[in-house]
């Protein structure tokens, strides 16, 4: 669904993603691993429209994804979650989620998707009118979740769902992702937390410095040397 | 002595209520766009030139050349996005105020020396039947123009709030507001978002110019020294409702009504200076932070 | 012999060159130019001390040329003897500055400007209420006129503002306000005083700024008292400054010389609009500031160039790191 081919990516002079190849085919989930700096999150504000990309092609579908504008990323169905302060503080809960089915596609079918949300995440239908403000960790990346999926996404992309999150959270958050993946959505995921990633997702990809040293099944690599010895957590 | 207080206190809220809707749109284009545009008062100044030649040549009230102008001027407002601080907002958040700030420092002049050679020096104020009427109670006296400036004002104002908070539209506006990356994850058109907002802003300035022209007068200088009062407003009220602004633009009048009696009319000026500076140092992040965390 | 003795001899023989003008020159348009460029020159000098060195951009600095101007003119026409006068206006510029430098000073970057323009505005407006009357020299002195008191005097005015500019920029203080101006944190840190320096160039450029306006004063026959408190000196010292080069000596001088020479110059029906061109030109030089469309045009350029270098030469990387270093 997703092919990035030779990607490379530059702050001004500083080259931070040196030509990475990778896919995430439909239905599938697919994780990119790597430390701090390592150019996960760049990577993602690349495909997002965000970034200008210095190299290397992005087909979504088969149609070209690069040099889009953001908003018309997201029409497309690529959706991104960011790392942190994903949703709208100022906003109340429904004015997120009212907000996320920005896109005309979207907006055709907002109560369809509310509903459909609202049954993943119960916790948000009793309170539309709390500002996000006011959340917290967990629920604010539950909010963020829903947000993204009110704008129909065919590709959801989460920057670190776990970070900052009890592990109860994160495992919560995991099961959501992997109901995600059972509706029909395709999941990219950049992740710190090594081990719960690699049980989730089918296939990952470790990224280091800017290029990719290592990929394979998330069973694979959970068992692959090279993982567990870069990853001490493991 | 307290027949001049009274009445001061009167000229004052009546001036505060054209400080809010010129404030406004300035904290519109500020709020959205992260732009700081000093040229703000020359948008004013169109504006109220703009009522002065429709009610001169075309008979045109300016209460109802109001849709008008602001159409006219919006129009403007595209040209000066597109040529100009569309640029600037490629840049981030303390390079885009600074840039924006200098740019439009350089609109300044440029404005008021095309206004000069086109319109002349002279001041100018439009003159309807109604110009001299005004409501009395008792002594008390309220010119009807510069009360219809007021409403004029607080609608804007509310209806500006529920565009705000009660359309598609202004939820856009708000999400960019608070962060335009975030909203250009949310499919929000950030571009599309930015135009508009500082279009709309540069027609409330030329309202507030058509009301200031009817009201009171308007000359080719007077830009800056309405900027900076919208300037006072925005810092006083924080960038919060619509409805704070009117407000705070009010207490900003009379506060410097209030200081023009007691220090004598001529350094009016300067007690709005101080309160500036006060209030820009107890809080700065009324301007330029959000109200929430 | 100081290091920079080219600059030196050149600025010596410049101003001999204007001492000769002043003496020999009869043509009144030729001595009004000079003195006007002159007036222009030392205003964006005084600007540069705090904008350039200090790296606090002002836009209220006209009200320091207006201070300068009014008390000079005030006294002058009062009776008091010209150099009275100016240095009357230059203690009473000090004490102001100095005094509203203390709550200015503790705004930083984009506040503090915002400041400036905020006082310059009040105090413009403040002066057309409270002087709203022109100013003129008497209709003897009028007959009497002599170009070339004003013209030395102004020359006087610019010599000494380049030269303590010169020696602030080679100072211990003036090192240290370009540190506050590079990073303020840092310099803090390692021992040099932000608001203090902050502070010498707030006032130094202020008292220098009067000096200007006190020329100004000398040699102008008739104007409004606020029009040396507009916003349009400040407009153009700071143009002057940007396209000369902020935080050069000569830049100043170079950027008025240009400024006012080109606006001499330009054919008479754009001449009523000059003040549109240059405004113009102004916006054109902020969108290419850097840190605006300049710097990433260089950048741009700069990384085509590295690839083409990476992709035609694997040898010699030595040589091309050499020329990277542009």
């Amino acid at each position: 669904m997703l092919a990035v081919d030779g990607l490379e990516v530059a702050y001004g002079d500083l080259q931070v993603v040196w030509g990475i190849s990778f896919e995430v085919p439909e239905d599938s989930i697919v994780a990119i691993l790597g430390p701090n700096g390592a150019g996960k999150t760049t990577t993602l504000l690349a495909l997002m429209g965000l970034l200008p990309v210095t190299g290397g092609t992005v087909t979504f579908g088969g149609d070209p994804l690069l040099g889009l504008q953001t908003h018309k990323v997201v029409e497309r169905g690529v959706v991104m979650v960011p790392e942190e302060r994903a949703t709208f503080a100022s906003l109340t809960v429904e004015e997120n989620l009212e907000l996320g089915a920005f896109t005309r596609r979207a907006r055709s079918a907002v109560d369809e998707t509310k509903s459909e949300v609202y049954e993943i995440f119960p916790f948000l239908a009793e309170r539309p009118t709390q500002r996000a403000a006011t959340l917290s960790g967990g629920e604010r990346q539950m909010l963020a979740i829903g947000k993204a999926l009110m704008a129909r996404p065919r590709l959801l992309i989460l920057d670190e769902p776990s970070l900052g999150l009890a592990p109860i959270v994160v495992e919560n958050t995991f099961r959501v992702i992997s109901t995600i993946r059972e509706k029909g959505v395709a999941v990219l995921m950049v992740e710190q937390h090594v081990e719960k990633t690699l049980d989730l997702a089918d296939h990952a990809y470790i990224l280091e410095m800017g290029r990719i040293v290592a990929d394979g099944p998330g069973s694979r690599l959970a068992t692959d040397s090279r993982v567990r010895d870069a990853y001490l957590g493991l | 002595m307290s027949r001049l207080i009274l009445q001061s206190a009167v000229s004052g809220l009546l001036v505060g209520g054209m400080y809010g809707l010129v404030a406004l749109g300035l904290a519109l284009a500020f709020g959205v766009l992260k732009v700081l545009n000093v040229a703000h008062g020359e948008l004013l100044m169109l504006g109220g030139y703009a009522a002065f030649f429709a009610f001169t040549l075309w008979g045109l009230d300016p209460i109802v050349s109001i849709p008008l102008v602001f159409v006219g001027l919006s129009l403007f407002g595209v040209i000066l996005y597109f040529t100009l601080f569309r640029h600037v907002t490629r840049l981030a958040l303390g390079p885009r105020i600074k840039n924006s700030l200098l740019l439009s420092f350089g609109l300044v002049l440029v404005l008021q020396a095309l206004a000069v050679r086109l319109f002349t020096g002279d001041e100018r104020t439009i003159s309807t039947a109604y110009s001299s009427d005004a409501i009395t109670i008792g002594w008390l006296r309220v010119p009807v123009v510069r009360l219809a400036g007021l409403a004029v004002a607080v609608v804007a104002a509310l209806l500006l709030e529920w565009v705000l908070t009660r359309t598609r539209f202004g939820l856009a506006l708000r999400a960019t507001s608070e962060d335009w990356t975030r909203a250009a994850l949310t499919g929000v058109n950030v571009g599309w978002v930015y135009l508009t907002a500082f279009a709309i802003s540069a027609g409330l300035a030329a309202v507030a110019g058509s009301l200031i022209g009817l009201g009171y007068s308007v000359s080719p200088s007077i830009g800056l020294g309405w900027t900076l009062k919208a300037l006072i407003v925005v810092v006083l009220a924080g960038l919060g409702s619509m409805r704070g602004i009117i407000v705070a633009g009010l207490f900003l009048g009379l506060t410097e009504s209030l200081a023009g009696v007691w220090l004598g009319g001529e350094y009016r000026e300067i007690a709005a200076l101080v309160l500036f500076l006060v209030v820009l140092s107890i809080r700065p992040e009324g301007f330029f932070g959000s109200a929430h965390a | 012999m100081p290091r920079n003795w080219p600059a030196v001899v050149t600025g010596l023989a410049v101003l001999v060159l204007a001492v000769g003008i002043g003496l020999g020159s009869d043509n009144q348009h030729l001595l009004t130019i000079a003195i006007q460029t002159m007036t222009l020159a030392a205003l964006a000098s005084s600007w540069n001390i705090l904008g350039g060195f200090a790296g606090q951009i002002s836009l209220g600095h006209a009200v320091f040329f207006g201070l300068g101007a009014q008390t000079t003119r005030e006294l002058w026409l009062g009776g008091q003897p010209l150099a009275v006068s100016v240095v009357a206006a230059l203690l009473v510029t000090a004490v102001f500055a100095a005094v509203v430098g203390v709550p200015m000073l503790r705004f930083r970057d984009i506040y503090f400007t915002i400041g400036t323009l905020a006082l310059g505005v009040a105090i413009f407006l403040t002066v057309g209420n409270v002087r709203p009357r022109l100013t003129s020299l008497t209709a003897e002195a009028l007959r009497e006129y002599d170009f070339s008191g004003p013209y030395f005097v102004t020359l006087g005015v610019l010599a000494v503002t380049v030269a303590i500019s010169a020696w602030l920029k080679n100072s211990k203080l003036g090192l240290g306000m370009m540190a506050v101006r590079d990073d303020e944190e840092a310099a803090g840190a390692t021992g040099v005083n932000p608001l203090g320096h902050k502070m010498a160039a707030f006032v130094a450029s202020a008292v220098l700024a009067a000096l200007a306006g006190a020329s100004f004063a000398y040699f102008t026959a008739s104007y409004y008292p606020s029009f040396a408190f507009s916003v349009v000196w400040t407009f153009e010292a700071i143009l002057v400054v940007f396209i000369g080069g902020m935080g050069t000596i000569t830049g100043p001088l170079i950027g008025s010389v240009f400024f006012v020479v080109g606006r001499d110059a330009l054919p008479s029906s754009i001449q009523e609009f000059q003040v549109v061109v240059f405004g113009l030109l102004f916006i054109l030089v902020v969108l290419l500031l850097p840190g605006g469309l300049l710097e990433g045009a260089q950048r741009l350029i700069r990384r085509r160039l590295k690839q083409g270098k990476r992709s035609s030469s694997n040898e010699g990387t030595t040589k091309s790191k050499g020329k990277e270093l542009v």
